[in-house]
């Protein structure tokens, strides 16, 4: 039992997290005001979650202008989708 | 225990909620399939006796009026969706549809258009109907799974038109008008009545 929630990854526990990386799996990528609206955050609360994955090497940020305003758009890394498929493998294993 | 389930659920529907348009109603279809319905009476019973170059002008205003309604009906069912789901009706996974579904559509159409300027309209029955099953099954990975089969069933029909040339608007009546909404009641039942 230890062992399988060793597998239950600390940096996904929070919901906002989880929202975060299910987002990135199935799209190509996702830039802020798309994932702050699916998830209806405020702007604060969601810059520091995705900071955290983005420290994490979970997920990346590039920064870009359309038009004259800034852009920042977020891919999931092979990490990542690892990581993220293994936390997800493990949330499966506990509830079975 | 509890929370895993919880997680699992969530990560479902925000998988689901950032790729899919979800807020398609079932009223939509049926509503199409109504005015679909009507605007085929109408050619039936009111162009078709006309004079060729009179029929042609009437038959093209008598689409255009039934796709408009159709449209307006689309729009507005789906954007009273979106709201009672407290989502934006346009984001980016709308316009990756419309996208899916113009290329197909455009195509048509213009196809269509080609061919009714020679003349030929028995034609045209069956290639709205297979170019509109094209763009369904086309823009169906981004929305619910009906979609795919509405849009297997629109081709099937459109081929069936192709076959018997001169019942074109049996399978049209059918395809456009008795499929949309009998789809359109089945998502309807399915996802709207939650």
């Amino acid at each position: 039992m230890a062992n399988i929630i060793a597998n239950l990854n600390k940096a996904f526990e929070s919901r906002i997290r989880l929202g975060i990386m299910s987002v990135l799996m199935v799209n190509e990528s996702a830039d802020f005001g798309t994932i702050k609206d699916l998830l209806e955050l405020t702007d604060g609360n969601l810059a520091s979650h995705l900071k955290a994955l983005e420290g994490s090497d979970y997920i990346e940020c590039s920064k870009q202008f359309i038009g004259r305003k800034p852009n920042t758009k977020y891919t999931i890394t092979a990490l990542g989708r690892q990581s993220f498929q293994e936390h997800l493998n493990a949330l499966a294993n506990l509830i079975r | 225990m509890e929370k895993q389930l919880e997680d699992l659920k969530a990560i479902r529907e925000m998988m689901e909620k950032s790729s899919k348009f979800l807020s398609l109603s079932g009223l939509s279809g049926v509503m199409a399939g109504i005015t679909a319905i009507l605007g085929a009476a109408y050619a039936y019973f009111f162009i078709l006796g006309e004079h060729i170059a009179v029929a042609k002008i009437l038959l093209i205003l008598d689409a255009i009026i039934v796709l408009f309604i159709s449209i307006s009906f689309g729009i507005y069912f789906s954007w009273k969706k979106a709201r009672k789901s407290n989502q934006k009706l346009f984001n980016k996974v709308t316009l990756r549809i419309l996208y899916n579904l113009s290329i197909p559509l455009f195509v048509g159409g213009i196809l269509s258009g080609i061919f009714i300027s020679r003349g030929e309209m028995e034609i045209v029955a069956s290639i709205t109907l297979i170019f509109y099953g094209l763009a369904l099954v086309n823009a169906s990975k981004y929305t619910i799974d009906e979609i795919h089969y509405l849009g297997i069933t629109e081709i099937i029909l459109g081929l069936a038109a192709a076959i018997f040339l001169y019942n074109g608007i049996i399978f049209w009546t059918i395809g456009f008008g008795v499929c949309h909404i009998i789809y359109g009641l089945i998502m309807y039942k399915k996802y709207d009545l939650k």
